[in-house]
């Protein structure tokens, strides 16, 4: 792709909550973000247009910098004028709405269809109905599951090159007929990519009624998978998908030379540069209705999406998906479970508000955590063949961690967003801890498609914040017996010493940008840092300062809420460093009352051992029970929720892929 | 993004606007438009017509009939695109026990011939869009609806159990809701809306079937009532949310000086990118030269100005913005965010996020 020099780039990125916008520009030969501005998504009530609040975010950044970024009849001003008002490039992401509701199409699920759904990755897909060779169902049922899941995409998938045609040509009739018979006058898209020896028949059978885009086949061979341009072809589907949502779209996307982008895909191109440059890295972002998870090892990378997991508008439905007890086990009181799902749906009724007392705070972010490891879960056997088998199994070692969303980026306090991005993903080791408190992500990632040196240069600059570094340990630390011996040489050759605790958070504070060497050392038996006893290292500090986590790897968690109400708030304190705040005891004293669980109330140290023993089996009946009522509220929610949201796509590259454009600068 | 510029969630509560309404058939319904641009409309005029979409049966026609070719199950042909057909009308070949027929398997209409085949579609269930306001139409919604505008009061609420109701608005018996069972045959609640300050349970829901009432205004609900709230042939909206709140005051008087008219409820589901929200509508007449303003949707927030809290230990309560800080606020719980100076009408002052406040417009 040919580069555009042309100088500043606004990009604006809708999210279900929260529109963001950011100003980029040269200065002093560099680019660097210049202004920012962030706004509620004005696509519902009352506007229903995503363009008011983009006007809004674009006045705020006009009001910080002087420039005037709109004409009169507000839209983007572009190119740049000699005053300096407009901008050369408007680039556009987006996570809001609905997923592109998908049909798939493909010979069979282990081959064509298997690379399908890697191609996916990271775009906001639901696959809403599957045809196979496998599938059983007489030709009428099959029709009639098309239309009725009424599907924005036709994915196409089949046949080896030079294999292959007249199965695939029988499938495609099938989705042709269905397309006849929905009777609207909206034309759909088609996305093929199988066997090209078939395109032109294809196109002549769609071509009344759907508008037809092709890709390389994501299976040429049987051993060989391309889904790369599959996956650049699924952008466009949905930035056309986008524009045909209403709410404005059309308009956004007229003056975007990109159109819509989705926003997931910047997360992906993001970790798989960094993870070319320091060897690893992953990426967080719990939104409102969707989160993603995008990891990088090497060479191999993974972006799974989910759209059941938010804050939000999806909070109801990761309740859903988590059952009560994963949250319930990140609470320091307890909660029965009508109350927790109240909670839960209140938030998706008003999904941009904040947690205003201790009791919500720790609520939300149990959400989150308990949504995070669902999200690890789902991505985690794809992420290098050894961990295929155990999604259960430890974070590997990530060198860079990235978190977005407004419950990390919007605390206000650092060295809490690092803590809940800790707890989220528990890495082993050391990483470095950045916060896309911006959301210069999704820019970034539309910005690598036209001005790679921009896309490099803000990375370069810590156009993300830097939290800092953290030192984890892994294993079991002891409480109150010394897990870390930390000294810190300033650049002045002032030494800090400290003995970190087994079990707590320590972190110091490093201003942003200073260096400083860190020497530390293990203490005690069973325990690392990711596999090594002492590090030397210089670091450079982050808002949070460095970071040392000393509570172990997993997390260790107490089993009772009592417990974890002398447990949690001081490791909120150590990460705010303000004074703890204490759980109020009449919230564990419902509890107790209410709950007859013995995952809740700590009984007697004296029966402790003797419950160890007998009580195995009345936790498994607990548990059963737990199941049942959590299979209750699944059906409950069976008609509104998607269970197979989980879109998992591994878009491995190794070879070909899109940024292809940005080899020479990874190098 | 600070208090200057930052625009607050907006939740009708106006006693008397100018409002716009879409009223439109379901996404994946077909129809037909039943009014024009211009037309005046009242409550129960019917804006559209259509039908759910319905499953498709192919049958292999030429197939049954052995032809050889597919082409020549044109001169078999009993019926013809677009004609109903009843189950077990004859639809290609002859009738009779020694000759080869296709019957219909199903009651529907034929949509589609070719190929050898005959595919028939089911018939879906009928539909009808009534404007629910009274009114004129601005604009027509091509195959759905009509925009139509009116004068009234507007009260939105947070959920409803996507049904809607057009009725007299009547407030719960002084001594509660469950006590409505218990009045006459012709109490004034037959066929009406009514408005609870407490949360709906089982018995409420057991009250609004036996009484046939059409709506019911209500705080809030358990979960565990979702789905019997769902099933229920009412009309429901919420004001507060899921759990056990009561019904804001200044909500319930709202209600109070509106009873007796006719209202229609609305009760939307509240989804991604819908640019509804779950609301009753009471049309209000206008004393002669009154021109009641439109809502204002660009407010940002000033000193003065009345607001609901939306979460925290005084969800629900309304009061008056006091303060407005530059700078971000650490709460309670520790988290450092912009917020106002609220003074609550029942006596307290805090301070409060600026995503946890709402305006009514």
């Amino acid at each position: 792709m040919a580069e555009n020099r042309a100088g500043s780039i606004l990009a604006v990125d809708f999210g279900n909550v929260h529109t963001r916008a950011v100003l980029i520009d040269l200065v002093d030969g560099t680019y660097r973000p210049v202004g920012y501005g962030e706004v509620m998504t004005t696509a519902g009530f009352p506007h229903g247009d995503v363009n008011v609040g983009m006007v809004r975010a674009l006045h705020q950044i006009s009001h910080g910098t002087g420039r005037q970024l709109l004409h009169p009849d507000q839209t983007v001003l572009s190119p740049e004028l000699p005053d300096r008002s407009g901008v050369d490039s408007f680039l556009v992401t987006t996570s809001i709405g609905r997923p592109m509701r998908t049909v798939m199409i493909g010979l069979t699920r282990d081959m064509s269809v298997a690379s399908a759904l890697r191609a996916v990755a990271g775009t906001y897909v639901q696959v809403v109905e599957t045809l196979t060779l496998e599938d059983d169902r007489d030709e009428s049922a099959q029709i009639n599951a098309i239309i009725l899941s009424r599907p924005d995409l036709f994915f196409l998938v089949g046949g080896t090159e030079a294999g292959a045609q007249s199965t695939l040509l029988q499938m495609a009739s099938r989705a042709a007929l269905a397309m006849r018979l929905m009777g609207d006058d909206r034309r759909r898209l088609v996305l093929f990519a199988g066997n090209s020896d078939v395109e032109p028949q294809l196109r002549e059978l769609f071509g009344p009624y759907a508008i037809v885009l092709t890709a390389d086949n994501v299976r040429p061979t049987s051993e060989r998978e391309q889904p790369a341009q599959a996956s650049a072809q699924l952008a466009s589907a949905y930035d056309s998908v986008a524009e045909q949502r209403g709410a404005g779209f059309d308009r956004v996307a007229a003056s975007s030379a990109l159109g819509v982008l989705p926003t997931a895909q910047s997360y992906g191109l993001i970790t798989r540069y960094l993870a070319r440059v320091q060897g690893s890295a992953l990426a967080l972002d719990v939104g409102s209705a969707v989160s993603t998870l995008s990891a990088a090892i090497g060479d191999r990378s993974t972006t799974t999406i989910r759209n059941d997991i938010g804050l939000g508008h999806s909070a109801g439905s990761l309740i859903e998906a988590s059952g009560f007890a994963r949250v319930q086990r990140w609470l320091p009181f307890v909660i029965d479970d009508n109350e927790l799902l109240a909670f839960s749906l209140n938030k998706s009724l008003r999904p941009g508000t904040v947690p205003e007392n201790l009791r919500e705070l720790y609520l939300e972010h149990a959400l989150m955590r308990a949504g995070a490891e669902m999200l690890v879960q789902t991505a985690r056997p794809l992420w290098t063949d050894e961990a295929n088998a155990n999604p259960d199994a430890s974070l590997p070692p990530f060198r860079v961690i990235i978190g977005a969303g407004a419950v990390f980026a919007n605390t206000g306090r650092p060295g809490l967003s690092a803590m809940l991005l800790l707890d989220a993903l528990q890495p082993q080791g050391m990483s470095e801890l950045l916060l896309d408190g911006n959301a210069l992500i999704p820019a970034l990632g539309a910005l690598a498609r036209v001005q790679q040196a921009a896309f490099v240069q803000l990375l370069e600059a810590g156009g993300i914040i830097a939290l800092g570094t953290c030192f984890s340990v892994s294993g079991q630390p002891r409480p109150g017996k010394s897990a870390l011996r930390v000294r810190i040489t300033l650049p002045d050759g002032e030494v800090v010493r400290q003995e970190v605790m087994g079990g707590t958070l320590w972190m110091y504070p490093l201003s942003l940008g200073v260096r400083a060497l860190i020497d530390v050392r293990v203490v005690g038996r069973g325990i690392t840092i990711g596999g090594k006893r002492k590090i030397r290292r210089e670091v450079i500090g982050g808002t949070a300062g460095i970071i040392f986590d000393a509570r172990g790897r997993p997390l260790p968690l107490a089993l009772t809420a009592a417990d974890r109400a002398g447990q949690m708030p001081t490791w909120y304190a150590q990460a705010t460093g303000d004074e703890v705040r204490p759980i109020n005891p009449e919230w564990l004293e419902a509890t107790a009352r209410k709950k007859e669980s013995s995952q809740d109330v700590m009984p007697p140290r004296k029966e402790r051992s003797k419950q160890r023993r007998g009580g195995e089996r009345d936790a498994k009946t607990e548990q059963r029970a737990k199941e049942a009522q959590e299979r209750k509220v699944r059906e409950r929610f069976h008609s509104g929720g998607s269970p197979q949201a989980a879109d998992v796509q591994d878009d491995s590259q190794r070879g070909k892929d899109d940024i292809d454009e940005l080899r020479n600068l990874f190098s | 993004m600070n208090y200057e510029t930052y625009f607050p969630e907006q939740r009708h509560l106006l006693p008397l606007t100018i409002f716009r309404r879409d009223r439109l058939l379901p996404v994946d319904a077909t129809g037909s438009i039943e009014v024009a641009r211009g037309d005046r409309v009242d409550l129960h005029t019917v804006v559209a017509r259509g039908a759910t979409l319905a499953p498709f049966t192919i049958i292999e026609a030429a197939r049954v009939l052995r032809l050889r070719r597919p082409e020549q199950l044109e001169e078999q042909l009993q019926v013809q695109v677009g004609e109903p057909v009843q189950a077990g009308e004859l639809l290609a070949g002859k009738a009779g026990r020694r000759r080869r027929g296709v019957l219909s398997p199903i009651t529907g209409t034929v949509v589609h011939i070719g190929d050898g085949r005959i595919i028939l579609q089911e018939e879906g269930e009928n539909l009808i869009v009534e404007a629910g306001v009274n009114g004129h139409v601005v604009d027509l919604r091509r195959g759905r609806g009509a925009l139509v505008e009116g004068i009234g009061a507007v009260l939105q609420g947070v959920w409803g159990n996507d049904r809607r109701a057009t009725g007299t608005l009547r407030m719960e018996p002084s001594n509660g809701f469950e006590q409505v069972s218990r009045e006459a045959l012709d109490s004034p609640f037959h066929n009406a809306i009514v408005v609870t300050r407490r949360p709906l349970n089982m018995t409420s829901l057991q009250v609004i079937i036996n009484q046939d009432l059409l709506g019911v205004i209500a705080p809030s609900i358990e979960p565990e009532l979702i789905d019997a709230v769902r099933a229920s042939p009412a009309a429901i909206l919420l004001t507060e949310g899921f759990g056990s709140q009561r019904m804001s005051a200044i909500l319930y008087t709202f209600l109070s000086n509106l009873e007796g008219r006719q209202a229609t409820l609305d009760g939307v589901h509240p989804g991604i990118l819908e640019a509804r929200r779950p609301e009753v509508i009471v049309n209000v007449p206008l004393q002669s030269g009154e021109k009641p303003p439109a809502p204002r949707n660009d407010l940002i927030l000033q000193v003065d100005m009345q607001v609901r809290v939306t979460r925290g230990n005084f969800a629900g309560n309304v009061g008056q913005i006091i303060g407005l800080p530059n700078t971000p606020i650490v709460l309670e719980n520790g988290l450092r965010v912009h917020a106002a100076q609220i003074h609550l009408f029942t006596g307290e002052t805090l301070y409060v996020p600026l995503e946890n406040l709402e305006v009514f417009s």
